[in-house]
């Protein structure tokens, strides 16, 4: 290599360096965890992703009484607002989150497999990749940041026809509708899909982003919210359990 | 066509890496030379969406798109350029559709050729369209439609053959999403290079009959997309040292369309294309500060160290304040490549490459491992093993490793979470096996249970 070298900080900021959190994930975290000495293993497992950890600790408490359905929400759900907590603060990153929501389904799962009750989500929502697109990392992240954050995911898959958006929409009458698309080609299925409610009289917040979407093409369907990031949709949904109509979501979301 | 694995460096050093040189030039289209000792913008563009609502429509679209680039290199007085035409899948699906956009271009290309002179080559990139709604279909039905589109591209006037490849995404995109770096290694390093031996022989065959260049592929779909998920400084959705692991690993993946045939230049976005000119010495595409209509990237300065031909990536057409939008990109490459031939008229190359690299060097940790010199010593790491493709990925990544471990000593700057994930990542690494077929058996068992959407027989496995 050359003999030619620099002092970088002249030329660049590392303004990740700079912002970094003087506390360790691990740190941060044990400051949210639940005291209760039953929930706490729990939430801990769910941070580290370690769905076998989560599962006896389930049984733990179980064992000592507690309600499987209750658990969800008491030690779950509690775990697992500590990770997208620490997410949203930018203490952990997205794999983790991504880790510790597949321990929480296990856990979900094996809640449900102990009783006869059904959990109640704090709402339902319906994901899908638009028609003709294939890509579909960016809705598995939005599907799994939704799931993290307490709601019921439909995830309808890849390459979904409008038809069988729409018919999914009738039938599970969310609380939004999730398009990703990656490609500008394919994302124009949005409008057909936002047509094709209004038509039928639906209107559903219809929460888009992904690759080539950008805001100014979801401002062109009445019920397009843009999603800059993945980790807008679960603050979407949260909104509209809130009571924000779409108005206010594009207010609030469309930040260009 | 057969399979030549590389087991040698093309250069004997990092520093015989130049812009605008390789040691194996490529001749193309009409009068071009790349990597025959200058650069060339190579102008990538998108129809807009409503074009593609018949053939005629995009036949057009694409006819604006040529005489509008063509045009404006002509009156700013740029002397070569190359147009890639990224197909979008109506005209990989619609083989026919494809060749027509092709002639279109050629004629009109051809007849600025005859008119003044311009060096110009067309390049193709059919889609990947071998996948269903469910699962990728590497071989069958659709595998024979997209080999049907290249034979009607290159016959009719495309001069050089590429594509972007999908082999080992399903595996890859649970992997990355959980910090699993073997995942990572058996998805790109084994299952990629597979699909790569299988699809660029075929490719390769097909332009050796029609004549033209078998050009090259790029781990797109798996390494750009670890770089798109890890983002910018303050983006917290990947580690950059894992999204740089990726990349490393992606190199001897993209290697493995040479080993089938391929002669370069290779595909823009495959920023792992200084690594694999260090080990063929073929030319390369690459795209960085002049992607900004497409991406945004940590590197690009640096990325041009060694490019043989300059990119956009990618640019929609429309209308902009300095003409169309392919009008305006391609002045920007015509000026960057001005430049680079400017240095290489003046034999001051080494010292603009090197000012490119610096200025990025420490930006980032994919920049630093990309840097030429520590580039070359990733292609180092690779060619050891060159003959078994799970070594010498894993090679790649362990020497990426060791490369960022020695920034993190000196000026290269980490965060925690970076420092950590780093280590997490070696550990797992040093951990595996030697033996390529207990990784493969073991990743088999594992990704067959846990992936849903992988299909061993995709990979002939």
């Amino acid at each position: 290599m050359t003999s030619l070298d620099i002092d970088p900080s002249e030329i660049l900021v590392r303004y990740n360096v700079q912002m970094e959190k003087a506390m360790s994930p691990e740190d941060a975290a044990a400051e949210l965890y639940p005291t209760d000495e039953l929930y706490r293993p729990i939430a801990e497992a769910i941070f580290e992703g370690e769905e076998d950890d989560v599962i006896e600790g389930l049984e733990a408490a179980i064992d000592a009484g507690k309600n499987p359905i209750a658990l969800i929400d008491d030690a779950l759900m509690v775990g697992m607002k500590v990770v997208t907590d620490l997410y949203d603060q930018g203490i952990i990153f997205l794999p983790n989150v991504m880790m510790s929501a597949d321990a929480m389904l296990d856990g979900i799962e094996f809640c449900k497999d102990q009783s006869d009750e059904a959990p109640v989500s704090k709402g339902k929502v319906v994901c899908h990749v638009a028609e003709g697109d294939v890509h579909d990392i960016g809705k598995t992240i939005v599907a799994a940041l939704l799931r993290a954050n307490g709601y019921e995911v439909v995830d309808l898959g890849r390459d979904v026809p409008v038809d069988e958006v729409i018919e999914a929409v009738k039938a599970e009458n969310p609380i939004m509708l999730t398009g990703t698309a990656l490609m500008t080609t394919t994302m124009y299925a949005f409008k057909a899909v936002n047509d094709r409610l209004l038509e039928a009289g639906i209107k559903v917040p219809f929460a888009c982003g992904g690759g080539a979407v950008n805001q100014d093409f979801v401002t062109t369907y009445e019920l397009g919210v843009y999603g800059e990031e993945a980790a807008d949709a679960p603050k979407i949904a949260d909104q509209i359990v809130a009571g924000a109509a779409l108005d206010a979501l594009k207010e609030e979301f469309h930040k260009h | 066509m057969a399979i030549n694995r590389y087991t040698k460096m093309a250069y004997g050093s990092a520093d015989d890496m130049i812009f605008g040189k390789s040691k194996f030039p490529v001749k193309a289209g009409l009068d071009l030379e790349i990597g025959g000792g200058y650069t060339s913008p190579e102008v990538n563009y998108a129809p807009r969406p409503e074009a593609g609502a018949s053939k005629e429509k995009l036949v057009k679209e694409y006819q604006r798109i040529t005489t509008d680039i063509m045009n404006r290199m002509v009156q700013v007085g740029f002397p070569s350029v190359v147009l890639e035409t990224e197909h979008v899948e109506q005209m990989t699906n619609n083989p026919t559709w494809g060749g027509e956009v092709a002639h279109a271009q050629k004629e009109i290309m051809e007849e600025f050729h005859d008119e003044y002179g311009i060096k110009c080559a067309l390049r193709h990139t059919p889609g990947d369209i071998r996948e269903d709604r469910d699962f990728l279909e590497l071989r069958g039905d659709k595998f024979n439609t997209l080999m049907e589109s290249f034979e009607e591209v290159a016959s009719n006037g495309a001069d050089l053959l590429s594509i972007e490849t999908m082999g080992g995404k399903e595996v890859f995109d649970y992997a990355i999403l959980r910090n699993d770096v073997p995942g990572m290694l058996y998805a790109i390093g084994c299952l990629g290079t597979m699909d790569m031996d299988f699809i660029w022989q075929e490719i390769a065959s097909v332009a050796k009959k029609n004549n033209v260049v078998a050009a090259g592929d790029t781990d797109c779909s798996e390494a750009n997309t670890a770089m798109f998920i890890a983002g910018g400084l303050l983006d917290k959705n990947l580690a950059h040292t894992l999204a740089i692991i990726a990349r490393a690993i992606s190199a001897p993946r993209s290697l493995a369309a040479y080993e089938a045939g391929a002669l370069g230049p290779g595909k823009d976005c495959g920023y792992e294309n200084t690594i694999v000119k260090s080990i063929t010495g073929m030319p390369m595409t690459q795209e960085g500060k002049t992607s900004t209509c497409a991406h945004s990237d940590v590197m690009g300065n640096l990325v041009m160290q060694c490019c043989d031909l300059w990119s956009n990536e990618s640019v929609e057409y429309h209308a902009e304040f300095g003409g169309t939008s392919v009008q305006c990109w391609s002045e920007s490459l015509g000026y960057d490549c001005a430049l680079m031939n400017t240095a290489l008229a003046t034999g001051q190359e080494k010292t603009l490459r090197d000012l490119m690299v610096l200025s990025d060097k420490y930006r980032d940790p994919q920049g630093y491992v990309l840097a030429y010199d520590n580039a070359y010593r990733v292609g180092e790491a690779i060619v050891k093993d060159g003959n078994d493709i799970y070594l010498r990925a894993k090679n790649a990544a362990l020497k990426s490793i060791e490369i960022m471990e020695e920034g993190a000593a000196g000026k290269l700057e980490l965060t925690r979470f970076e420092k950590g994930a780093l280590a997490d990542a070696k550990e797992a690494l040093s951990a595996l096996t030697d033996d390529q077929d207990t990784f493969m058996s073991d990743c088999m068992a594992k990704y067959k249970e846990e992936v849903k959407v992988f299909l061993p027989e995709n990979y002939g496995l």
